[in-house]
């Protein structure tokens, strides 16, 4: 977990970390969306077709899987706009974890999600994807400190 | 009098700019399309849907018009050439305007107004949701995933959407010629055949093959000029089209030079 006192600050941290492990980043972030036009298994599968050089089939099984994790199976048909705060940042945690080796960077959370008071949900979710990424870091601002009190996630 | 001049050259400054950029762009994309590593799955499931939504979905608006167009231009050319003797010539005619200039020019405006401006958009509105940021910090080449499955569908699409129109208006010209001029099917295909030529068809295809590549890659790239703003896609949309408008234009002109030197030459 990483807090800043500026927005400024907090996006110049960002980009450093996003500059120097872009081979690895699994960015979760409202500034990098899921693509609208593809639905919530197309933008997971997508990472492994575009990188893992899978087909169609093969990524998009892989996807299923995950979701399947969360217990989102039901979302895999959806396009963003029509997903819940919560779902859409599921989705974006497994399309973060389908870079290989990932390190999953979780760009303000109460962004994503504005209507959580703590990191509950948070931990939930990444404990029940631990296995699928090497690190996680979360960025968030100074004033939030309180929301993310009870011990921080693996690896970060 | 020194202003007005002052701001000609700045427009003409910014129109030769903005044309420069547009064909180095041109280049860029030309380059990735014959670079076999661009083709991944990923890029291959977008070309096959882009196709899809290109030629197949407007497949039957395309072959009404086909029929209609054709049916009106086959009566008007044939009314006009027995109006002045010159009936002989509707071969060539056909062959002439109606394949090498007609069949591709109403194939390009239709892909245009309904898949350039959807393109165009669609562009624009990844840019303003950030999407195509998106792809960025996922290291998905947007060139290769978004802009090179869409020219490539734009150019397979007019090439054979104007081939078959070609094929649908001469197929319906059998059977109004014989309707209405009483011409037999013997006489209409000799016709055809004595009047066609291989290298205006070639001619043909090679047009339809770049106008394919034009009518996209402006649309994207005026999609990719939209701002943060929600007001600047129509913005982008307008410009992008209009300055499409403008390519097919200079492409018929300068195909006309073009067939017309070789014909001089040959």
């Amino acid at each position: 977990m990483r807090l800043y006192s500026s927005e400024e600050l907090l996006n110049r941290e960002l980009c450093d970390i996003m500059a120097q492990e872009k081979h690895r980043l699994g960015l979760v972030s409202l500034d990098a969306p899921l693509i609208s036009n593809l639905s919530v298994l197309s933008n997971i599968a997508l990472i492994k077709q575009y990188h893992g050089g899978l087909t169609v089939p093969e990524a998009e099984d892989i996807a299923e899987m995950r979701l399947k994790k969360l217990h989102l199976e039901d979302i895999a048909a959806k396009r963003n706009s029509v997903l819940l705060e919560v779902q859409r940042f599921c989705a974006m945690i497994l399309r973060a974890v389908m870079v290989e080796d990932a390190m999953v960077v979780i760009d303000r959370p109460f962004k994503i999600m504005p209507d959580l008071d703590d990191t509950h949900f948070i931990r939930e979710v990444l404990t029940s994807v631990d296995d699928l990424f090497r690190e996680c870091h979360i960025f968030d601002y100074l004033w939030n400190e309180e929301r993310y009190t009870g011990g921080m996630i693996h690896g970060a | 009098m020194t202003t007005a001049i002052e701001q000609i050259g700045r427009s003409g400054l910014h129109a030769v700019r903005a044309s420069l950029d547009t064909l180095a762009f041109a280049f860029k994309i030309l380059a990735r399309m014959f670079d076999v590593r661009a083709y991944n799955s990923a890029v291959r499931m977008v070309l096959i849907n882009q196709i899809y939504f290109t030629s197949v979905q407007i497949l039957p608006l395309f072959l009404a018009v086909a029929v209609i167009f054709g049916a009106i231009v086959i009566g008007i050319i044939g009314q006009y050439l027995i109006h002045l003797g010159l009936f002989d010539y509707f071969g060539q005619l056909l062959m002439g305007f109606v394949v090498t200039e007609f069949a591709p020019f109403i194939t390009v405006l239709l892909i245009a107004l309904r898949s350039g401006s959807a393109v165009n958009a669609e562009i624009a509105v990844m840019k303003v949701n950030k999407e195509l940021n998106t792809l960025h910090v996922f290291r998905i080449d947007e060139i290769n995933y978004l802009f090179l499955p869409r020219i490539l569908s734009g150019i397979l699409s007019i090439v054979l959407l104007s081939s078959l129109f070609s094929i649908i208006v001469l197929a319906s010209g059998l059977i109004f010629s014989s309707l209405l001029f009483d011409m037999s099917m013997n006489d209409y295909v000799t016709a055809l055949l004595a009047s066609a030529k291989f290298s205006d068809l070639i001619v043909m295809l090679i047009k339809c093959a770049i106008m394919g590549f034009f009518i996209v890659m402006i649309p994207i790239r005026y999609g990719m000029r939209a701002t943060d703003e929600l007001t600047s896609i129509p913005v982008s949309v307008l410009h992008g089209m209009v300055n499409v408008f403008i390519a097919i234009m200079i492409i018929e002109v300068v195909s006309l030079i073009v067939v017309s030197s070789i014909s001089k030459f040959i």
